[in-house]
C-alpha cells in the first residue's frame, strides 16, 4: 500500500520535473508557477467531472491540451517579453512566484465559481472514489505508469529519432549556434512550454487520486519539484526522472516510518525529507546525481545519454 | 554578392563598428584582418545579425538584409562559422551534420555525402559525440556543417586558431579547395596574417572598428605598411 502511494507520487512527480527541466534548459527560467499548473490541470479535470460528468481519465486528452496552452500564454505575454529585455535569472525566478501567487488566486476565485454553478464545495476535493482497483491495485498506479512510461518513450523518439527533436536538443545546447544552422530557436522554446504545459496539467489531472487538492497544493507541491530536479540535475532530462524516484520514494517512505516512531504530526513535515536530500546533494554534488561520475556503468550511460551541460 | 555600406555596429550601448564599407566579391577569399580587438568578429556577427546594427546596410545578391533575422539569413546561404563554440558537443557527428542539414529538403544526403567527400576522416566519427572529438577534428566538423548548409558566402571567425600546425595546413588547403572547386565566396577572419594573405584575393585591415585598409594582398605587402597597420598603428 505504501509503496503503490510512493510510486505514483513519483511517476507524477516525474512528469512535472521533466516539465520544469525542459523549460529551464531552453529558456533559463526556475518555474515556481509549475505546482499550480498542475493544480490548473487537477481543476480542469474537476470541471469536467462536475459539469459533464466526464471521468478524469477521459478528460485526460483535453486538460493535457489546455495544460499545454496554458504554458504557451505564459510564455508568451509572460516571460518572453521580460527574456526580450534581458531580464535576470533572479527577475524571471521573482516573475513565476508573482505568477504562482496569481494562478493561486485564480484557481480559488474559480473554485468558488464552480461551487455556484454545480452546487457541490469545490474548495478542496479528491477523486478517490472515482477510481477502479485492479488486483487490490489502485487504477491511477496502473494509469500513471502507463502514461509516464509513455511520455519517457515519446521524448526518447522525439529527442533521438526525429529532426526536430535534435533540433529542439541543439536549441537546448547552444541556442545561439542552433539560430546559425537556422533553426528557428523562438518555435522550439514555445514548443517546450507546450510540453511542460501539458505535462504538469497531466499530472494535475492525476493528483486527486492519491491527495486533497486544495488551490494552494501548488505552492505545497513545488518545494518536492524542485528539489528533485535539482537532485537529479535541473540541466537533465535523465535527472529529473532519478530525482523524481529518489524524492518520491524517501518522501513517501521516510514519512511514513517517521510518523511510525513519532506519530501522525510528522505527516505535515514531509517536505522536510525533499530539503534535507536537497541539502546533501547540493554539498556532494552541486551539480545533481547525473552529473556524478559514477563508476557504473547504468549511471554514466544515463548521463551521456541526455546530458544538456551548458 | 555582399556589401556593407557605412555599418555602424557594436553590442548594447557598446559601439564598435564605425562606417565599415566593404565589398565581398563572389567566388573569391576576402580576408578580414586587424590587431585583437580591431572589431573583426564583430564585423562577421553584424552582417550575420548576431550583434546591435545602429546604422548602415548590409546588401546580399543586391537583396537587403539588415534586420534580417539570423536563422532567415542562413536560409538565404549566408553561412557563418563561430570562433568557438561551433558544433553541438552533446550531439553525434552524424546528428550535427543532420542537424546542418536542417533547412534543405530533398538534398540533404547529398549535401551530407559531398561533406564526407570533402572531409572523410569524419566517417570515422560518425557514432562519437562532438564533444570527445579533438580541436582540429571539431574544426574539420564545423567546416563540414557550413558546407552543408550551401553556402553563398561563407564566413569563417578565426577557422585556424588554437590547432596544431599540421590541422593549419589541412583546414587553410580546405578553404582554398570550397573556392576552387565548389566555387564558394568566403569572407575570412583570421590572426596568421601569413597565411591569410597568401590565399586571399582581397584584404580589408580594421583598426579601432574602422577600416584602416582596402586592397589586394600585393598592394597590401607592397604599401610597407602592414606590419604597422596590423599592429594597429594607424598614420
Amino acid at each position: 500500500m505504501i509503496l503503490e502511494g510512493a510510486l505514483v507520487y513519483s511517476n507524477l512527480l516525474a512528469m512535472l520535473c521533466i516539465g520544469l527541466t525542459l523549460t529551464y534548459i531552453t529558456t533559463s527560467v526556475p518555474n515556481f508557477a509549475q505546482g499550480s499548473f498542475a493544480v490548473f490541470g487537477s481543476y480542469m479535470s474537476l470541471t469536467f467531472l462536475r459539469l459533464f460528468s466526464v471521468h478524469p481519465y477521459q478528460s485526460i486528452p483535453v486538460v493535457f491540451f489546455l495544460g499545454g496552452v496554458l504554458g504557451i500564454l505564459v510564455y508568451l505575454l509572460i516571460l518572453k517579453p521580460l527574456i526580450k529585455k534581458g531580464a535576470s535569472v533572479v527577475i524571471l525566478m521573482i516573475t513565476t512566484l508573482a505568477l504562482d501567487l496569481i494562478l493561486l488566486g485564480f484557481i480559488g476565485a474559480y473554485s468558488e465559481f464552480l461551487r455556484n454553478i454545480t452546487g457541490k464545495p469545490s474548495a478542496k476535493f479528491i477523486f478517490t472514489p472515482h477510481d477502479f482497483t485492479f488486483n487490490g491495485l489502485s487504477g491511477v498506479l496502473f494509469v500513471s505508469t502507463f502514461l509516464i512510461t509513455a511520455i519517457l518513450i515519446f521524448l526518447s523518439i522525439l529527442l533521438y529519432k526525429t529532426k526536430f527533436g535534435i533540433a529542439l536538443r541543439a536549441s537546448m545546447e547552444k541556442p545561439f549556434l542552433a539560430e546559425v544552422m537556422g533553426i528557428d530557436v523562438e518555435k522550439m522554446r514555445i514548443f517546450s512550454w507546450f510540453l511542460s504545459g501539458s505535462f504538469a496539467a497531466l499530472s494535475g489531472c492525476l493528483l486527486p487520486f492519491r491527495q486533497e487538492i486544495v488551490p494552494a497544493t501548488g505552492s505545497i507541491i513545488i518545494v518536492s519539484i524542485f528539489a528533485a530536479s535539482i537532485v537529479g540535475g535541473i540541466y537533465s532530462l535523465a535527472g529529473a526522472v532519478v530525482g523524481a524516484y529518489l524524492i518520491g520514494f524517501s518522501e513517501t517512505l521516510l514519512t511514513f516510518h517517521l510518523s511510525n516512531l513519532f506519530g501522525v504530526s510528522v505527516l505535515l513535515y514531509s517536505r522536510v525529507i525533499s530539503l534535507v536530500i536537497l541539502s546533501l546533494t547540493l554539498l556532494l554534488a552541486p551539480r545533481g546525481l547525473t552529473e556524478v561520475k559514477f563508476r557504473w556503468k547504468f549511471f554514466s550511460a544515463l548521463r551521456s545519454g541526455s546530458d544538456y551541460t551548458r | 554578392m555582399l556589401r556593407v555600406e557605412k555599418l555602424n555596429s557594436g553590442y548594447k550601448e557598446l559601439h564598435i563598428l564605425f562606417d565599415v564599407d566593404a565589398r565581398i566579391d563572389s567566388n573569391t577569399i576576402t580576408a578580414i584582418l586587424g590587431p585583437n580587438g580591431s572589431g573583426k568578429s564583430t564585423l562577421l556577427k553584424s552582417i550575420f545579425g548576431l550583434a546591435n546594427i545602429f546604422s548602415g546596410k548590409i546588401y546580399l545578391n543586391g537583396k537587403e538584409i539588415t534586420f534580417t533575422s539570423p536563422h532567415e539569413k542562413a536560409k538565404l546561404g549566408l553561412v557563418y562559422l563561430p570562433q568557438t563554440e561551433n558544433v553541438f558537443t552533446n550531439l553525434t557527428v552524424k546528428e550535427n551534420l543532420n542537424i546542418a542539414a536542417y533547412t534543405l529538403k530533398d538534398d540533404a544526403r547529398d549535401r551530407i555525402e559531398l561533406a564526407l567527400n570533402i572531409f572523410p576522416e569524419l566517417s570515422n566519427f560518425l557514432k562519437r559525440k562532438a564533444g570527445t572529438l579533438s580541436g582540429g577534428e571539431r574544426q574539420m566538423l564545423a567546416m563540414a556543417m557550413a558546407i552543408i548548409r550551401k553556402a553563398e558566402v561563407l564566413m569563417l571567425d578565426e577557422p585556424t586558431a588554437q590547432l596544431s600546425p599540421k590541422f593549419v595546413d589541412m583546414i587553410v588547403k580546405k578553404i582554398v579547395e570550397l573556392r576552387d572547386e565548389h566555387k564558394m565566396t568566403i569572407l575570412l577572419v583570421e590572426q596568421n596574417a601569413k597565411k591569410a594573405l597568401e590565399i586571399s584575393e582581397k584584404v580589408y585591415i580594421l583598426v579601432s572598428g574602422r577600416v584602416a585598409f582596402e586592397g589586394s594582398a600585393q598592394e597590401l605587402l607592397g604599401s610597407g605598411k602592414f606590419e604597422k597597420l596590423c599592429l594597429g598603428l594607424v598614420e
